[in-house]
């Protein structure tokens, strides 16, 4: 079970992954946009993604929690 | 004076499995040098460290290594002193020293005389900061005085089974009550991301020696630059401009760009720790340079307080052992924020001006997209003493992008544009500014960019430009920032 957490203040401008996929390690989850650059969030292990905490437009702090990776 | 308290694990041909107890300090400095050529400097005894020297891929190199199988492997009079002689044939020799550690901090039952010598250990290191190089294995726990111990050495390596702590669980649960594992306390986990104690984590104690030696010879034994196996390595390498992607405000990962700009792929040092900023040995034209790169893939790669902070700590590491800097620069600026503000993001960024600014070795920057505002600066720009400062075409170089400078510039013009007109004409506003404020080729006049060059020689202008650098070094020590 791995939590992915924002790094940083950022809006959700895409979302690319939806609950239920099978995610590998370096698959793009989310992408980001902050610092006027569009940052792609990617799974750090393989696995599913159990839960996507996001919707695009969202504004995530950091440390908010982006997805689970189960 | 010394006390075997595990006279079975202690060196002693007479027990069967003395000479196969693989934490003995022969056995694992055995390991750690080319089969054969241990020589030792202090005999195999109960002083709780042994001493040795011997070669490292045929480089002469010298090692001491805690005895667990003496009260823990912890650091007393004699002990010490195994130490400081392996520090003191380490200086004799101009080689690299390596500390195999495993040890429990200051022998208690020698009271104040262990301080001391502990002490004597630490200003033999800092003596040796910034002379030779000096690397740390640990490979069991190294708790008060052993932790330090590699602390004041240039990189830090933890095997899977290493732990490092000024204080270990026992103690944090008696004075504080917490209730903590060693691992979560001092292991892999928090000092691979968090402290930023440790440079490299490895699964075993095997592959911790292998990375010992590996950084030892990258520091040791640096190679010549050859500028035209660089240029060689333009024609038949990966094609670098490649590695970034179309658009210009996508985020990449810049590990591939400075691996397929090395020979072959360096070896990163915090690869976990302040991740927005890389800082990799490696060769390039067979010389040992070590490369800065900003990581856009992480914090958009951003300076902040922490990447500053390591990034200043290695570039002062390659500076003192007379390792030519590499900086790979797409910077967007510095992190903004509360946080980085009351966590020193000034202060700590200042360590990275001040590295740079007082760097002696050649040094080369390479913006490869965008340099702005004042992570510009600090990203080892010309003002700051670069050997040379090369752009590839597309890079810009401002105070800030040009689309963020008109929204400013022109905020009043563009509130009155339909939401619809506005992107259009914030772009054509950005253009117009470009060619006022000058881009790239407004700083190659002002010679802040020494040149703009193709992508596809890369390796060979950079090699070129540390070949013809006079190659000094830098007279410091490597104090842990």
């Amino acid at each position: 079970m791995a939590e992915v957490r924002a790094e940083m203040v950022a809006n959700v401008w895409k979302v690319v992954t939806t609950e239920g996929t099978a995610v590998d390690d370096g698959d793009t989850l989310v992408i980001l946009e902050s610092m006027k650059m569009e940052i792609p969030v990617l799974a750090e292990a393989p696995g599913t993604v159990t839960k996507l905490a996001v919707a695009e437009g969202d504004v995530v702090q950091e440390g908010d929690l982006i997805a689970v990776i189960g | 004076m010394t006390v075997l308290e595990h006279p079975m694990t202690a060196a002693d041909p007479a027990h069967p499995d003395a000479a196969r107890d693989p934490r003995q300090p022969r056995e694992r400095l055995g390991a750690l040098f080319d089969a054969g050529t241990l020589r030792e400097i202090t005999p195999a005894d109960a002083s709780g460290a042994q001493a040795g020297s011997g070669q490292i891929d045929g480089m002469p190199a010298v090692a001491f290594a805690s005895d667990p199988g003496v009260q823990g492997g912890a650091m007393g009079t004699l002990g010490c002193a195994a130490i400081v002689a392996a520090y003191d044939e380490a200086i004799a020799l101009g080689a690299p020293v390596i500390g195999l550690w495993h040890s429990g901090g200051a022998r208690l039952r020698e009271g104040v005389e262990s301080l001391h010598a502990v002490g004597t250990v630490f200003a033999a290191m800092t003596r040796a900061s910034g002379v030779v190089p000096q690397i740390s294995v640990v490979l069991g726990p190294a708790a008060g005085g052993a932790a330090y111990g590699p602390a004041l050495t240039d990189v830090v390596i933890l095997s899977e089974a290493g732990r490092i702590f000024v204080t270990g669980p026992d103690v944090v649960r008696s004075v504080t009550g917490e209730d903590v594992d060693s691992a979560r306390l001092g292991g892999p986990e928090p000092h691979s991301r968090r402290s930023g104690v440790v440079h490299l984590v490895t699964a075993t104690h095997e592959e911790a020696l292998a990375q010992a030696r590996r950084v030892a010879v990258l520091l040791g034994h640096q190679g010549t630059l050859v500028p035209a196996a660089a240029r060689a390595a333009d024609a038949s390498g990966p094609d670098l401009a490649a590695m970034l992607p179309d658009s210009p405000r996508r985020a990449y990962d810049v590990h591939p760009l400075v691996n397929g700009l090395l020979d072959e792929p360096g070896l990163e040092l915090h690869p976990k720790w302040a991740p927005n900023v890389v800082t990799e040995l490696g060769r390039l034209g067979g010389r040992t340079v070590g490369v800065v790169a900003s990581n856009p893939l992480r914090l958009g790669g951003c300076l902040d307080a922490t990447s500053a902070e390591k990034a200043a700590r290695f570039v002062r590491m390659c500076d003192a052992f007379g390792v030519p800097l590499v900086v790979l620069v797409d910077v967007p600026g510095y992190l903004p924020g509360v946080g980085q503000e009351w966590d020193g993001v000034v202060r700590r960024g200042a360590k990275l001006l001040h590295a740079f600014a007082e760097a002696c070795v050649p040094r080369v920057t390479l913006v490869t997209r965008k340099a702005y505002g004042g992570a510009y600066i600090a990203m080892n720009s010309r003002a700051l003493g670069a050997t040379r400062v090369f752009a590839w075409p597309d890079a810009e170089v401002s105070v800030m992008g040009a689309v963020a400078a008109v929204r400013i510039l022109h905020r009043r013009k563009l509130a009155g544009v339909p939401a619809e007109r506005r992107h259009e004409v914030e772009a054509e506003l950005a253009a117009e500014h470009e060619k006022e404020s000058g881009g790239l080729a407004r700083a190659v006049d002002l010679g802040v960019i020494d040149e703009i060059i193709e992508p596809g020689r890369t390796r060979e202008a950079i090699a070129t430009a540390i070949a013809e650098a006079f190659p000094s070094r830098g007279v410091h020590g490597n104090i842990p920032l």
